[in-house]
């Protein structure tokens, strides 16, 4: 009787376990179950079932941004001041609209401006509007006021603005063009602002009215959407702009974006209803689930991996150590086992996705471990402080390296640090080697390149002015096949000093529910830095 | 962050979490239901502490990455690997150590620095005891939040680290207990008799007052085991906490939420595991307890 | 160590002699005592707090900037936001700005710290009522219930079920009903958060899958603390037996006399938890987008928004005094022997 109780306590215990059991692993293989269903017969395209009926005008969608990147705007929504800008893009091109936008086939192409020109060999440009613009608020959107946008967005103290040479005078020659002239030319001018606060037109007359502190957070400009309402990093409610320039558009009636946890948050909040659409999953092992309930557009991918080796300290100042990091590093082989061979293994800082991009890099040192257990054989062993900023993915892929490493006889003590510690390792001087991303759609845009191999970067690893040269050089250049050529020169200059090898880019997700549609949505544009933005007033329900 | 040992302080509660105890029968019953509990728990520690040392235990770090996210029952690899290729019973027993060391750490640092300080604080009486509650106060009204980040960003993420920070939350909560429970017993006679014999404060503490509380205090630690072993992964989900490669059942909890949907074993795993501690840990805290009230 | 027995009239003497008590001074001697006593308790949090966040490596201007700006462009912000000051001016200054009834600004947004304050709290505050009010709902009749046959069918499976709470990851617990409740039923929302001036119905919808996730362990933690409360009673308590051979039903003894005398007990640990609490919300307002005051003040830790960390952290502190004070209050009103603290000797 005495045992019987205790036996039947210890059965309702390890019934309750089988009960949950059964149940969590019923939700895991019937999500398992249907994706393999389904992905076999998608498995060759990378985007499943997108529609192509007619866009149908009206309807309020909402679209999730993870909330460590994209769906955090602490700082506001004011050009000049949201630090956080180029992760903020959805919102601010959603309110804005941009002066050029990247679309289907990685063209920038006219959205509130129509051409944009150099002059003086990339001096001086020439950036002509629509005529006869409207802010929503009705005042106009002329020459005038992007000079004023500009100088105020030049003026602040924000990494949004672009890395231009000095700039010497900002004017509006006409009503409906503006010209910057700089003292040094720069032939990445356009690509470089598609993505800074310089695409972004504030209405004047509403800063004025608003003041500066409360327009950040109810913004006006000339974009398809005006704001309803805004609770920072969590809900942005929007609204169809009825004075937009572009006839008919935008189709949605209503936008809101919201904030979510993670990629494992918004699968279960797309799958309840709660919002039709993500921008930026990138949890490779998701990607089957998400495509067995919505259209998933794998976006290309833009800015690789690289490893960064501190030149000026040792063990890395001594070529053969940065070498046997080189052939230690098996990039295939991450890309195949932590992200399911969906990525590119590059040999520069240029991806596929974006502009430059050339697969192999003559005189690239490859992944040999032969030659990589020779030479940290005659080092007489190598240790390495390896760090990186902190996240889920970086986490598995410095353990992943640090294991690889191993099999060359490298010893790597690896470092995941919150940004202020990261700051701090970069700091010491005596920094060794770091995991961080390079490049971008153009490699001048953002701060990718320039951050981790110019000589004036605080956080770069290399100090040579020729390098500086060609990187520099490459930015100025007006003619892109001059760009072309100097950027494929500094790319096999970084093999041939073996200042740091690359990996491959990481690639995102836009997801959708099936009767949604839109470019950059359902459709792909390469990302500028990291996301792709989509085209907000070209989104539509379908028929 | 949720319910701590300490928010009891009802009297009569603390005597009895437990059923109830009443004839010969009930007396055999209680032998059964003290050795099956306590030989689980002693179970899990030769499987967290001793099993890794002697026993073909792999490593829980430094896996192949060839060999990642292999299922269950793979060859070399009972309960497979995780997303690097570490083993995962491996990665389940020394978690299990890593938590089981922060559980046990900060509830002894909270009954023996938090009782201690509570008793005390009670016994005195008068201003010091206000003086005590005041600064302990301090602390719990501290959002213990705010500390582990501090903690865990000033100083990095460890287990050490995050013994610390729980114990800034655990001591004063201990505190109050204590102190209510001394404050009950201190009129009894042979409290007073000590007293009045001579016997110094801090003598008669240890000697008399504490004897007579830990058994409250040692209940609670116990139910709050398995609180701190989630709190614990609660604060690795946001990035405090045992710092990864290194597993704690908290970490690889809330590391696996993330892929939740795919592989819920990463987190049904450990779960399971925890699941089965706590019930060991309360079910032997009921058994002590209700041996104790019946002296 | 078991509690005194008292009889029958004993709860009754007791609430009259608690009414001509609190009617007189000693009480209110008592609470007045206890509320000076904050001042300097509060002072000391915030002062911790500037301490701590200042002695966090970085500043405002570095974190709001991110990787990418250069020292000279984190300088310049950081003068701006007046980071540059000495640690004791800007305490100084905040203190000041206290007192003349300003909390400061955010140096993220620029937003006023009261009016970020009044439109996170009460979404925290109304999701934290909500969790208790669930986990009482439930706790209580799960108590009863269990203490009414101890050993039963029904004590096994709640003990079981009040493990299983007690070491669940609310996290995890909350992708579950997520799961649930708003993928495959479609009952209750995945996100977001509905203002009650938005419809009352859709703002508890809002909020019910979080608070559940939260109340799982606290009425876990209560069941079983009641329903232990509940037994020892019912078995020692010589009111009870008395009752009993007077001829009252078992439900009337436990309903009308030893649930009464348990919830004093019940509602001190609740006071004693509720600032506990705020803290776990963090994670829960994450995972279901609720614009609370957990979500705030982690991010505002990691911007090394100091303005909004002591104005958050000020506003914990003072629930949490007032709830530890009303604790002592009624565990002092519950034993007549613990009086204030202090006996003289």
């Amino acid at each position: 009787m005495i045992d019987a109780i205790r036996l039947r306590r210890l059965a309702l215990v390890a019934a309750c376990l089988f009960v949950v059991a059964a149940f969590v692993s019923a939700c895991g293989s019937s999500s398992s179950k249907s994706s393999s269903a389904t992905s076999s017969a998608t498995a060759t395209s990378s985007t499943s079932s997108a529609p192509t009926g007619a866009p149908k005008a009206g309807g309020s969608l909402t679209v999730l941004e993870e909330a460590g990147y994209s769906g955090a705007w602490p700082a506001g929504l004011d050009p000049a001041t949201n630090t956080n800008g180029a992760a903020d893009q959805d919102q601010m091109n959603a309110i804005y609209g941009q002066l050029f936008q990247l679309g289907a086939g990685g063209h920038v192409t006219p959205d509130l401006a129509t051409s944009a020109t150099p002059k003086n060999g990339g001096k001086t440009w020439v950036i002509t509007l629509q005529p006869n613009l409207k802010f929503s608020d009705g005042t106009p959107l002329n020459g005038q006021a992007v000079v004023f946008n500009w100088k105020r967005d030049l003026a602040s103290s924000c990494t949004c603005k672009p890395i231009l040479p000095p700039v010497t005078s900002i004017t509006a020659p006409t009503p409906s063009s503006v010209q910057i002239t700089m003292a040094a030319p720069d032939g990445a001018f356009q690509n470089q602002s598609l993505v800074a606060n310089l695409t972004w037109i504030a209405s004047p007359t509403a800063l004025k009215k608003l003041g500066a502190q409360q327009f950040k957070i109810t913004p006006v400009g000339a974009g398809p959407f005006t704001v309803v309402s805004d609770t920072l990093s969590n809900t942005l409610v929007l609204k169809k702009n009825p004075n937009y320039w572009q006839a008919g558009h935008p189709y949605l009636d209503n936008l809101t974006f919201k904030a979510t946890a993670d990629d494992e948050t918004a699968l279960e909040t797309l799958e309840a209803g709660g919002a039709q659409a993500y921008n930026g999953m990138a949890t490779p092992s998701l990607v089957s689930t998400y495509k067995s309930h919505f259209t998933t557009t794998e976006q290309p991918a833009t800015s690789p991996y690289d490893i960064q080796l501190n030149t000026a300290a040792p063990p890395f100042n001594n070529k053969n150590a940065r070498l046997a990091i080189y052939y230690a590093t098996d990039a295939a082989v991450i890309d195949q086992k932590l992200f399911g061979d969906q990525f590119q293994v590059v040999q520069g800082f240029t991806a596929p996705g974006g502009l430059f991009y050339y697969p192999n890099v003559p005189g690239y040192p490859t992944y040999d471990l032969a030659k990589a257990k020779q030479l940290v054989k005659s080092l007489g062993g190598l240790n390495v402080n390896f760090f990186t900023l902190a996240s889920p993915v970086n986490q598995n892929f410095m353990e992943a390296l640090q294991t690889l490493w191993k099999e060359a006889g490298i010893n790597a003590s690896i470092h995941l640090y919150s940004l202020a510690g990261l700051i701090q390792a970069f700091d010491t001087k005596t920094w060794q080697a770091a995991l961080q991303t390079a490049g971008a759609w153009d490699p001048a845009a953002g701060v990718g390149l320039a951050f981790r191999f110019l000589s004036t970067s605080p956080f770069s690893g290399v100090k040579d002015p020729k390098l500086d040269a060609l990187i520099l050089g490459a930015q100025a250049a007006v003619n892109p096949s001059t760009r072309d050529t100097l950027y494929q020169q500094a790319a096999q200059y970084i093999a041939k000093n073996a200042d740091g090898p690359f990996l491959f880019p990481l690639a995102s997700w836009n997801v959708a529910a099936h009767n949604v549609q839109g470019p950059g949505l359902t459709t792909v544009i390469p990302s500028i830095v990291v996301n792709t933005a989509p085209l907000w007033q070209d989104v539509s329900y379908t028929q | 962050m949720a319910v701590t040992p300490s928010d009891v302080t009802v009297p009569g509660a603390l005597e009895a979490v437990t059923g109830p105890s009443v004839g010969p029968r009930s007396r055999l019953r209680s032998g059964l239901g003290l050795w099956i509990p306590a030989g689980l728990v002693a179970l899990i520690f030769f499987l967290c502490f001793v099993w890794p040392l002697i026993g073909p235990v792999g490593s829980p770090t430094g896996g192949n990455i060839l060999e990642a996210n292999l299922p269950i029952g793979s060859a070399g690899h009972v309960l497979g690997t995780d997303q690097v290729g570490n083993d995962e019973w491996a990665r389940l027993l020394y978690g299990g150590r890593a938590s089981l060391e922060i559980a046990l750490a900060v509830n002894a640092l909270g009954i023996v620095v938090g009782g201690l300080l509570g008793a005390l604080a009670a016994y005195l009486g008068d201003w010091r005891d206000a003086v005590i509650m005041r600064v302990l106060d301090v602390f719990i009204a501290f959002p213990a939040l705010v500390l582990a980040i501090a903690i865990a960003e000033g100083l990095g993420p460890s287990e050490v680290h995050t013994i610390w920070a729980l114990s800034f939350f655990s001591v004063p909560a201990f505190a109050r207990l204590a102190r209510a429970e001394t404050l009950r017993i201190r009129e009894l006679n042979f409290i007073a008799a000590a007293g009045l014999s001579g016997t110094g404060p801090v003598r008669t503490l240890v000697r008399h007052v504490m004897p007579n509380i830990v058994p409250q205090l040692m209940t609670f630690a116990l139910l709050g085991m398995g609180i701190i072993i989630v709190l614990e992964g609660a604060l690795s989900f946001l990035g405090l906490g045992v710092p990864p490669p290194a597993p704690s059942w908290g970490n690889m909890i809330s590391a696996g939420e993330s892929v939740l949907s795919v592989t819920p074993r990463f987190v049904f795993i450990p779960s399971i595991a925890l699941f089965v501690t706590v019930v060991s840990f309360n079910l032997l805290g009921d058994a002590l307890r209700s041996r104790w009230s019946q002296r | 160590m078991s509690s005194t027995s008292a009889p029958l009239s004993a709860p009754l003497a007791a609430r009259a002699g608690r009414a001509s008590r609190l009617a007189g001074s000693p009480t209110l001697r008592f609470i007045l005592r206890r509320v000076l006593a904050a001042i300097p308790v509060l002072f000391g949090v915030t002062l911790l707090t500037f301490v701590v966040m200042n002695s966090l490596p970085g500043d405002a201007a570095q974190e709001l900037l991110g990787a990418s700006a250069t020292p000279a462009e984190v300088h310049e912000l950081s003068v701006k936001l007046g980071l540059d000051k000495p640690f004791v001016t800007r305490y100084w200054d905040w203190l000041h700005g206290l007192v003349t009834g300003h909390l400061g600004h955010s140096l993220a947004s620029g937003q006023s710290v009261a009016s970020i304050l009044a439109s996170d709290l009460p979404v925290t505050f109304e999701l934290i009522l909500y969790a208790f009010l669930l986990s009482l709902v439930i706790a209580v009749p799960m108590a009863i219930l269990s203490a009414r046959r101890p050993g039963g069918i029904f004590d096994r499976i709640s003990m079981v079920f009040s493990m299983s709470g007690l070491s669940i990851a609310p996290y995890v617990l909350a992708l579950l009903l997520i799961w649930v409740f708003a993928v495959k039923l479609g009952v209750l929302p995945a996100i977001g958060w509905v203002p009650p001036d938005q419809g009352l119905g859709q703002n508890i919808r809002s909020l019910t899958l979080p608070a559940v996730s939260i109340a799982l362990p606290l009425l876990c933690f209560y069941a079983r603390l009641l329903r232990a409360d509940l037994i020892e009673q019912l078995q020692s308590e010589d009111y009870v037996v008395t009752a009993r051979a007077k001829g009252a039903g078992p439900w009337a003894v436990l309903l009308r006399h030893t649930l009464r005398n348990s919830a004093f007990g019940l509602i001190t640990v609740i006071a004693l938890n509720f600032g506990t609490l705020l803290g776990t919300t963090v994670i829960i307002e994450d995972i279901f987008g609720l614009p609370g005051i957990g979500h705030e003040l982690l991010t505002a830790i990691s911007n090394r928004d100091t303005p909004v960390v002591e104005g958050a952290v000020l506003v914990f502190a003072v629930v949490v005094v007032m709830s530890n004070l009303v604790a002592d209050l009624l565990y002092s009103a519950l034993d007549p022997r613990v009086r204030y603290g202090s006996n003289p000797k």
